[in-house]
């Protein structure tokens, strides 16, 4: 089986990864809430055991 | 290159539209279900002529959470497949149609039955609730319908690669297509129990039913239901958004590998709705959770590809510091708010989907009108806030119309209506939930019980919101209506995004479907073959139907 072949852009690579700090912040922020929202529910479930 | 025509065709543009009209029929009626809903249960209102709250109910959820979603679902991606791979042929069109009225005819035999009070067993139609037979037909041949729908799609496909051998195909295309094989999959499910037991022990040729085998088989169906819902959404995320920003997809190969996980991972789960359900393994219930945590890696892969997209684009025109990209964003863009509005609530939505999905916190929230408030966030604004914006210009791209300044500022203030509502009505059913409020119960004090009376307020402020929210309906309602029927005559773009030059390139394995859905099959059997003959070996003695409305 083949598996690399043409895609939308056949362009050549660029070496340059673009600048993605915000993203990085962005998806942090978004993985505290999530623990932060599990955490408060896992503490109201010990406290009505 | 590879997009194809330019424009959908016109016939092709019927059939889509033929799906969209339905979807939006179905959500005038829902919508105002819905709102008889928070009217009833803020206690202020009754509903006359001694209408039963659980036929409203019934309504609401087969309209939305089926009827709404599935039309809209369909006719959206057959728009997709014919712009990327090029207009259907017509035995593909005319298969289309076929689906399409079967879907129809479904559709209005069931809420027949609902309507005349013969099925007031909600949207989920557990046994041993027992229907009239006619709404298992109808859901039937919605079923069918739908099926039919899957394979023309699946034979526009087919003829696209046979046509470029060696080739990926388009990727709105390979999505649909994914959506259709997680469709096809799980609905075998849905069809299994329905044809098997309910039919068969509704029309009495059978006294009782198995009831664990029955919400087994509808489970199995109804989480990946959900994602049947939400890869839509995914596919306007993915694909269109960053045209309609004016940017470029961050990643290609991305996109098609969290759909490919999708696939795998959201099927053999159902467990995590029956976590409280005697009569299964805890060992069971284990395995499938764990496996439910595995949809966190592509969702949270996809938060990562809009979030680079977003920034990626910003600046790319010139924004500086951490989030200054976020103001170079077309905030006046309804194709992009609404959306973009959806994309936000699907962090409080996730999050609460992590609770939902763990064991011991599923038992603070099991059957509380938490639960309600979870969905209202996934379905009822991520995916149909999506949906909407996508409306904005699919509809005058299929009718030949353009959308005017007056209208989008229109979705602009439809979006922000739709945001408070929501934000009214679902925390209060969150908060309400955690304090032990039920979900599907009309107004009750319960005996003036004191934690029935802590409900009171949150139910008010649900009302509330859920006022605004059919305020929000009304207005979208008027937009689609425009775009139909009204708007000027023009043309219409059907955005399409391309990859960033910085992408790898996509490699072909992600088309390599004896692979993926040997894995998704595998792991479906794995997780369900032990359980589920244990349901049947050590079945109690099976349940009457019962009619409780
Ligand atoms: C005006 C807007 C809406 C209002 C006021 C509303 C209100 C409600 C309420 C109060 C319930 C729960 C009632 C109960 O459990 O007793 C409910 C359930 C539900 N809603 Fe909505 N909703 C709205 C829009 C939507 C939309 C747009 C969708 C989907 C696209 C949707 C899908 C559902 C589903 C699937 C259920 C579950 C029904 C069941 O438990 O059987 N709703 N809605
Ligand atoms: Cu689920």
């Amino acid at each position: 089986m083949k598996t690399q072949l043409n895609t939308n852009t056949s362009k050549t690579k660029v070496e340059k990864e673009p600048p993605l700090k915000g993203t990085l912040v962005s998806v942090l922020f978004l993985g505290f809430f999530l623990i932060f929202t599990w955490v408060s529910v896992y503490f109201l479930f010990l406290n009505r055991l | 290159m590879m997009n194809g025509t330019w424009k959908v065709d016109a016939r092709d543009g019927k059939l889509a539209m033929a799906h969209i009209y339905v979807a939006f029929v179905a959500l005038a009626l829902g919508g105002l279900a819905g709102l008889l809903q928070v009217l009833v249960r803020s206690g202020k209102f009754e509903l006359p002529a001694g209408i039963s709250y659980y036929t409203i109910l019934t309504t609401h959820g087969v309209l939305l959470g089926l009827v709404l979603t599935t039309f809209f679902i369909i006719g959206f991606q057959f728009a997709a497949v014919s712009r990327t791979a090029g207009t259907l042929s017509d035995r593909v069109r005319f298969w289309g149609w076929v689906g399409f009225w079967l879907m129809t005819i479904g559709t209005a035999i069931t809420a027949f039955y609902i309507l005349i009070g013969e099925a007031s067993v909600l949207y989920t139609f557990y046994a041993p609730l027992q229907a009239h037979a006619g709404f298992y037909i109808g859901l039937t041949l919605v079923v069918v319908g739908s099926w039919i729908s899957g394979f023309a799609m699946f034979a526009h496909y087919a003829k696209w690669k046979k046509a470029h051998p060696g080739q990926v195909s388009p990727l709105l295309t390979f999505m649909s297509v994914v959506n259709m094989v997680l469709w096809l999959i799980c609905s075998l499910g849905v069809a299994a129990t329905v044809l098997f037991q309910l039919i068969p022990w509704s029309l009495g040729y059978v006294d009782r039913i198995n009831v664990l085998v029955s919400r087994t088989l509808f489970w199995y169906f109804g989480h990946p239901l959900v994602y049947f819902w939400l890869l839509p959404a995914y596919m306007i995320w993915y694909a269109i958004i960053p045209k309609i920003i004016g940017g470029k997809m961050f990643s290609d190969s991305l996109a098609r590998m969290s759909f490919i996980l999708f696939l795998i991972f959201s099927i053999p789960v159902g467990f995590h709705h029956q976590l409280v359900e005697p009569g299964i393994d805890p060992a069971w219930k284990y395995l499938q959770v764990v496996l439910t945590f595995m949809v966190v890696i592509p969702s949270l892969m996809t938060a990562f590809s809009m979030f680079a997209t977003f920034e990626m684009y910003g600046r790319s025109k010139g924004a500086t510091g951490l989030f200054g990209w976020l103001r170079k964003l077309p905030w006046g863009d309804a194709r992009f708010f609404a959306p973009f509005i959806g994309m936000l609530f699907f962090i409080p939505a996730g999050a609460g989907g992590l609770v939902n999905a763990s064991h011991q916190l599923n038992q603070v929230v099991h059957n509380t009108i938490w639960v309600t408030g979870h969905f209202h966030l996934t379905l009822a604004t991520t995916v149909v806030l999506t949906f909407f914006g996508a409306a904005y210009w699919l509809i005058p791209h299929l009718t030949g119309r353009v959308m005017t300044k007056a209208m989008n500022r229109l979705a602009i203030i439809q979006t922000i209506v739709w945001s408070i509502g929501m934000i009214f009505m679902s925390s209060a059913m969150h908060f309400a939930g955690l304090l032990g409020a039920p979900r599907r119960s009309a107004f009750s004090t319960y005996g003036d019980a004191p934690q029935a009376l802590e409900w009171v307020p949150y139910q008010i402020a649900q009302a509330v919101g859920g006022t605004i929210l059919f305020i929000g309906i009304i207005l979208v309602l008027i937009i689609v209506t425009n775009l139909a029927f009204f708007a000027p005559k023009g043309e219409t773009e059907f955005p399409v995004a391309e990859v960033a030059e910085q992408a790898e390139r996509t490699p072909l394995v992600f088309e390599n479907w004896t692979l993926w859905i040997g894995i998704a099959v595998v792991l479906i059997l794995i997780a369900y073959t032990v359980p589920f003959i244990d349901m049947i070996q050590n079945a109690p003695p099976g349940s009457k139907g019962f009619k409780l409305w």
